[in-house]
């Protein structure tokens, strides 16, 4: 094999031996010197022939041909061609290398072999674009030494193509048996022009085989897409996410998947029967939508997605959304997607429904709602705030604006809570008053909640409740509340008289037995000065003792509005125990104070609170003032609560109460006493709300019950006791 | 005359929790010529060496723990036969009979007068 015409070898061998030179191995004009033989034209033609059928009948096969052709034609060894070629297979002229894509006779195990371009015996034939005739060739091409067996002899003839050289055709004498001639000349370049004609031919049918290749390959993508496309599409029918229909032009509904059977309730059948028409399934006045969409479909192929309705096979209508396009190449037919709205329309209707009802309950409830941005000032409000407002629905609305509404006196109060909001972001409640127009004044009650927009921006959401109603039954019913607290504190009074009779008799006995005896000191003889001052002194103590008893029970007593100032429970409790101790020793109780020493203040009324304990303590005597078989005993407790409250705790060893009731109690007019009004539990518990705070009753794990109340040192939102005056606007005010 | 100078034979003792009336009522005795001591409850008494030296018992009606109608019982099954003049500042017309009938010299209403206080004094120790 021809080792060396291999590319690895495309570089001369280094060998001792110079390369002899070109001419020194070309004999090419010796080929018109020597004797010719004679022209035998009918080999020729008939070689020809059969060339230019083999080239018809098998062009895979023509260059092994032509080389059997040469060989016979010119009675050479060997024979074959030579192309220029870039990948060792395809010809090429731009080449760097020949390659012997066919070779008959002794050479024929070389096929495949070659030469390069630039340093060989078919790169010299093209160089200087003729014929030539090599002696020992591998005397200049060393690389040529294996390929055996030696050529003694060698004709190449260029070819080409467009006047362009582009391959050889050669014949080889591998001894001196015979020597090429003229007539081998003539004979091979008239192959070389055949050859010329194959390569062109082999070139157009690779170029077509290649053409063909790349068709069949875009072809057979095609099918893939498409079958990919198919599945996918099938996919999406069968898959019944969406309806699918398919129709045409005159109504007919000529297919569909089960997504759009069922949405109106149609069977295949129905459709197999040809019942289904777009048409019949329209109502009348949707018709006009189809007729548009038809009339798009004709103008631009597809119609855009619109919204109708289907009669159901029922008769009942679903809404669905609607878009479609006619098949490629047909007028007629198409397809089109139905998707169900019926639950998109649902929750429309569900959102519109609770709009409204929203507006309806804030038209009601007199509550209106507004979001303010903070950083950009920008207020929305919703349409029942401009009627509480009475501003013209729409206006747009800004802090100036609601300024010319807020009430004088409370305007400050707006700055203040804006200048807060704006730095902070805390929710916030609000109470302040507007002066309407008419001079009317209306009380409103804001509750706000801060939060942050989309861009992270601070944003208040807000209700605003008309509650110059409210404010004025409230008033009503304060005043009221005050009127019962007196009825309640004046029957307590006639149940404590015994007790309040004790309590101012004790401090008059010693007034009057220490005045008798001062007098009984200073009749003496001599007198008893210094015994008469002391017992005066404590005639003075005395009285001022029963002076402070009566003072307590005109306070407990009075009627009046109800005040709110700082109150130390410890020592309401230690007046009431004090004024009720005769009573509850009368009855035989042991009385047990438990009061704590770090008791905080608490804001509210201290003669309402003070009622309160009172009638606890009464209630507690009353049950225990049957109890015989054990100690009457009660216990009254104050200790700190937790979230900064307080708590009273009133507990008695007596009868209880029937855990059936528990919630009745504090009903008013429900006693469980023979004389009881039943008003003392239900004021006591209508008082302690009014601090904020709860009133609750339970039973002990041993006998008796346990009541008790816990309130907040400071009322919710109140700074202080004065404050929870000033966020109250007077009833007095509400002209209107 | 003649009533003070009996007084000044005999021991009265005041028992009542009120600080007040133990502080003015002896004071008042002792001008009036009796020997005195006072008790702020009946259990101080009895446990004192007073109750057999004791005269007359001044005895306030209503007091934490033993009560005066307690305590006079409690005299009465120790056979202590000491005579008794109720005090009270409750004013309750009904609780004086009952307490006459258990065996008391009398019940007096705060505030009462010297004059009342002596008349009850007289008629106990009288009694004695």
């Amino acid at each position: 094999m021809a080792e060396s015409a291999k590319p690895a070898n495309d570089v001369p061998l280094e060998t001792s031996i110079p390369a002899a030179s070109l001419e020194s191995i070309l004999c090419t004009d010796e080929l018109q010197r020597r004797p010719s033989r004679p022209h035998d034209y009918e080999k020729e033609n008939c070689a020809l022939v059969k060339l230019v059928s083999a080239l018809a009948d098998s062009p895979t096969t023509i260059l092994q041909t032509l080389a059997e052709t040469i060989l016979d034609i010119t009675q050479s060894d060997s024979a074959g061609l030579s192309l220029l070629t870039r990948d060792g297979k395809t010809p090429d002229v731009c080449g760097k290398r020949f390659y012997w894509p066919a070779i008959a006779g002794m050479w024929n195990p070389h096929v495949g072999g070659g030469t390069p371009r630039d340093f060989g015996p078919c790169g010299d034939v093209l160089d200087q674009n003729r014929t030539l005739l090599f002696r020992h060739f591998e005397r200049r091409y060393p690389y040529l030494l294996p390929v055996i067996p030696a050529a003694e002899e060698c004709l190449l003839v260029p070819f080409y193509v467009a006047g362009e050289a582009v391959g050889t055709i050669w014949a080889i004498m591998h001894s001196d048996r015979r020597r090429f001639d003229a007539e081998d000349n003539r004979v091979m370049a008239s192959l070389g022009k055949f050859a010329s004609s194959a390569y062109q031919a082999l070139t157009h049918i690779e170029d077509l085989k290649f053409q063909v290749s790349e068709r069949e390959k875009a072809e057979a993508e095609v099918r893939e897409l498409a079958r990919g496309l198919e599945a996918k599409i099938r996919r999406l029918v069968e898959a019944n996410v969406v309806g699918i229909v398919m129709w045409n032009l005159e109504g007919a509904i000529t297919g569909a998947n089960e997504a759009f059977l069922r949405m109106v309730q149609y069977d295949r059948e129905d459709l197999a029967s040809g019942r289904v028409r777009s048409t019949d399934l329209t109502p009348a006045e949707w018709r006009s939508h189809d007729e548009q969409a038809v009339a798009e479909l004709k103008a631009t192929g597809i119609f855009q997605a619109f919204e109708k309705e289907y009669f159901r096979k029922d008769g009942s209508r679903v809404p669905v959304l609607l878009g479609g396009a006619l098949f490629e190449g047909n007028r007629n037919e198409g397809v089109a997607f139905v998707l169900d709205l019926s639950e998109q329309k649902r929750v429309e209707r569900a959102l519109r429904r609770s709009e409204s009802f929203l507006a309806e309950s804030q038209r009601l409830s007199l509550t209106g709602s507004f979001s303010w941005k903070a950083a950009t000032g920008e207020i929305t409000w919703s349409e029942q705030l401009y009627r509480i407002y009475e501003f013209e629905i729409g206006v747009p609305v800004t802090l100036e604006l609601i300024r010319t509404r807020v009430h004088p006196e409370d305007v400050t109060l707006l700055e203040k809570m804006v200048e807060q909001t704006r730095n902070g972001s805390n929710d916030f409640e609000w109470q302040y008053r507007l002066l309407m127009p008419d001079h009317s004044i209306k009380c409103m009650y804001a509750v706000a909640h801060a939060t942050r927009d989309q861009d992270g921006q601070l944003e208040y959401i807000a209700a605003v409740q008309d509650v110059t109603a409210r404010r004025l039954s409230e008033d009503a019913l304060d005043k009221a509340r005050l009127e019962l607290a007196h009825v309640a504190r004046v029957t307590s009074l006639g149940a404590l008289t015994a007790s309040i009779a004790h309590e101012v008799n004790q401090p008059l006995s010693g007034i009057v037995t220490n005045a008798s005896a001062c007098l009984h000191m200073l009749a003496a003889d001599p007198p008893n000065v210094e015994g008469a001052r002391e017992t005066a002194r404590r005639t003075i103590r005395d009285s001022n003792r029963a002076s402070e008893v009566i003072g307590r029970l005109r306070a407990l007593f009075s009627k009046k509005s109800s005040t709110s100032d700082s109150v130390d429970l410890n020592e309401a409790a230690r007046e009431v125990i004090a004024l009720s101790l005769s009573e509850l020793q009368r009855n035989r109780v042991i009385l047990r104070p438990e009061l704590a020493d770090d008791l905080p203040p608490i804001t509210g009324d201290r003669v309402q609170l003070q009622q309160v304990i009172l009638n606890l303590l009464r209630n507690a005597s009353d049950a225990l003032s049957v109890v015989e078989d054990r100690p009457r005993q009660l216990l009254v407790r104050t200790e700190p609560d937790e979230g900064n409250r307080v708590r009273l705790t009133v507990q008695d060893s007596g009868v209880g109460f029937d855990p059936q009731l528990a919630d009745r109690l504090f009903e008013a007019f429900y006693s469980t006493k023979n004389d009881g009004m039943g008003m003392g539990l239900s004021v006591s518990r209508s008082i302690i709300e009014s601090h904020h705070g709860r009133l609750w009753a339970s039973l002990n794990n041993g006998p008796g019950a346990t009541f008790s109340f816990s309130i907040p040192c400071r009322p919710a939102g109140a700074p202080d006791a004065h404050n929870l005056e000033a966020r109250r606007p007077p009833a007095g005010r509400n002209a209107a | 005359m003649r009533k003070i100078m009996r007084a000044k034979h005999s021991l009265v003792s005041v028992v009542d929790d009120d600080e007040s009336v133990r502080e003015s009522l002896p004071d008042l005795l002792r001008e009036l010529g009796f020997a005195v001591q006072a008790f702020s409850s009946a259990e101080e008494f009895l446990a004192s060496n007073y109750v057999d030296k004791t005269n007359c018992l001044i005895l306030d009606v209503a007091m934490p723990g033993m009560t005066g109608p307690d305590l006079q019982r409690e005299l009465k099954l120790r056979r202590q036969e000491i005579p008794i003049v109720f005090i009270t500042a409750r004013k309750d017309e009904t609780i004086r009979p009952r307490l006459i009938e258990l065996g008391a010299v009398d019940c007096l209403f705060k505030p009462f007068s010297d004059t009342a206080l002596l008349a009850a004094l007289n008629v106990a120790l009288r009694v004695n």
